[in-house]
């Protein structure tokens, strides 16, 4: 942490822990456990919510209702965090947040050539990132895919866009284009955070923290499906393991050796205590992501009260706001399902 | 028929003999086509007690494995996932007799896709949208085995019940009916011909008298 820190820096910093301690606790989670959905609607529109159930009360019900709410509340809250965040802290939250638009992109592209009418696309879109309600509802307007990405010429996906798409019109499928879009997003982030502005290191660390996650998750994810020859094309490059590390892990046939050797790339104390619960305990890959979830936010945290006035606090609050809307959601969701409590808890991210 | 209708003549009678050769013949072959059919459908009934029964197993799983990924990423991930489909499963449609009795063989492709094939990117979700969609392309497949099966069971039954008609249609009705007239026939044959002689030997012992 820099000596010389500007009052915005920790005036938004301290905001931001505020906004935390706001957040759910994880007692609340437990009481919900054990209500009804009708139950937890009335305290999600009794909270933070209440201004979105009662906005979109007319047009959606039930549980569609609790999850749209959550939906536009965490959309609004990201779009109020790019607006408060000074200087290269907003650069970094900007960028962060980017991961939404390719998200709501791609829903739009995949949308319009199924020819899904444009009311339900937005129903799924959360406008959460750089493109806002007014850009997206735009590009909903355009019929044609081409068009649509013509808008988005200023955009940082763009080039990716221009160079993938025909290839996605061609097969029908746009599965390559999303991989290389969040590929390049990782990039994009690791050069501005290498880019010599203040506090690109801390970023860095927690962009390199996540990369290493998600790479370790699509390795379980590779490993339950039989992926090999094309392992190689989800990789993110950034983190602690390179395209070979990777490749030789997709290989390997056997768990616990495949667990030692992700052990012996990447040195993470919590991840190591997952890893070796996991190779005596042998869960699911549903389980095993779960975790995994849970160690990068415990290492976020940890990261946060190192660099208490660094990007790292932002982060933490985008993230477990992000995990209060789906924790709130998988709960709902859930208890409308008839699903076990016991199943329910695995998947909440406390 | 009724008896009252038959012309008693020794050409009816071989024409009657004719047509009581082939109803047996008919009823043997048909008796035979009968409970080979009955045969193949207790085959055929066995699996389709499975494959109902793995059907009924894989659409809970996937309604499970639905809930979860609603629960874990909501309908709007579920959704947006689901906007990536790019190929339908193809289902052709080919055609098999047993014993008579055309049924339908479905042979599918495109059913069960790699995770890469799935058209939606891994690095923008989760396992639980994998395990959905295997989940479901199961369920899909499930549904065209028992297609096959439960169609090829119906057409059996059905023909098994023509087949068991006819059978007693000739058993019960023109067997008998025609046997009654071939005896009617004879009987009749046999009276005018005593009768004939009856009346030859009368005529002979007027004409000696």
């Amino acid at each position: 942490m820099g000596v010389n820190i500007s009052a915005p820096y920790i005036y938004v910093c301290t905001r931001m822990r505020m906004r935390k301690s706001k957040l759910l606790p994880k007692e609340e989670y437990q009481r919900m456990l054990n209500m009804s959905v009708s139950e937890i609607t009335r305290i999600v529109g009794e909270s933070e919510y209440k201004q979105e159930i009662d906005e979109l009360g007319t047009t959606f019900k039930g549980i569609d209702l609790i999850e749209v709410a959550l939906s536009w509340n965490l959309a609004k809250e990201y779009q109020k965090i790019q607006e408060i965040t000074p200087g290269t802290l907003k650069q970094f939250t900007q960028v962060y947040l980017r991961r939404w638009d390719i998200q709501n992109v791609l829903t739009i592209l995949r949308g319009k050539m199924q020819g899904v009418p444009s009311g339900k696309i937005k129903e799924i879109l959360v406008p959460a990132g750089s493109l806002d309600k007014v850009a997206l509802d735009r590009m909903l307007t355009e019929e044609s895919p081409d068009r649509i990405i013509e808008m988005l010429k200023d955009h940082r996906m763009f080039p990716v866009l221009t160079r993938e798409y025909p290839l996605a019109k061609e097969s029908g499928s746009f599965s390559h284009m999303e991989n290389e879009l969040y590929k390049h997003l990782y990039a994009n982030i690791i050069n501005d955070a290498k880019s010599g502005v203040k506090g690109g290191a801390s970023f860095l660390a927690y962009i390199q923290l996540e990369i290493d996650i998600k790479n370790v998750k699509t390795l379980f994810r590779l490993r339950a499906d039989k992926v090999d020859e094309e392992a190689r094309e989800m990789f993110i490059p950034g983190g602690s393991l390179s395209l070979a590390d990777f490749a030789s892990l997709n290989a390997i046939k056997d768990l616990n050796e495949f667990i030692d050797m992700i052990r012996a790339n990447i040195s993470n104390d919590t991840l190591h205590v997952l890893l070796d619960e996991v190779k005596t305990k042998k869960g699911g890959v549903q389980y095993i992501e779960a975790r995994l979830t849970r160690v990068q936010l415990e290492q976020m945290e940890k990261m946060s009260k190192r660099n208490p006035f660094s990007i790292h606090p932002i982060l933490v609050y985008l993230e477990k706001k992000k995990y209060e809307v789906f924790n709130l959601r998988a709960l709902a969701r859930g208890k409308e399902s008839q699903l076990p409590s016991e199943k329910i808890v695995d998947y909440l991210v406390m | 028929m009724a008896l009252r209708d038959i012309k008693p003549t020794r050409s009816e009678l071989i024409n009657l003999k004719r047509k009581i050769q082939l109803s047996e013949r008919g009823y043997k072959i048909l008796k035979m086509k009968r409970d080979g059919l009955i045969l193949e459908f207790f085959k055929i009934l066995a699996n389709a007690k499975d494959s109902r029964g793995e059907l009924l197993r894989k659409y809970e799983r996937a309604a499970e494995m639905m809930a979860l990924a609603n629960t874990v990423e909501g309908a709007i991930g579920v959704k947006s996932a689901a906007f990536s489909v790019k190929e339908v499963p193809e289902v052709h449609l080919k055609s098999k007799n047993i014993m008579g009795v055309v049924v339908p063989q479905i042979d599918s492709n495109k059913v069960r896709k790699s995770v890469i094939d799935r058209g939606y990117g891994v690095l923008g979700t989760s396992t639980v949208i994998d395990e959905t969609a295997s989940a479901f392309e199961e369920l899909v497949e499930a549904i065209i085995e028992s297609a096959e099966i439960e169609t090829t069971m119906k057409r059996l039954l059905d023909e098994i019940e023509k087949t068991k008609r006819r059978v007693n249609a000739l058993e019960f009705k023109v067997i008998p009916e025609l046997t009654e007239a071939r005896d009617f026939i004879k009987m009749r044959l046999d009276e005018m011909e005593r009768e004939e002689l009856f009346r030859m030997k009368k005529i002979k012992s007027r004409n000696t008298a």
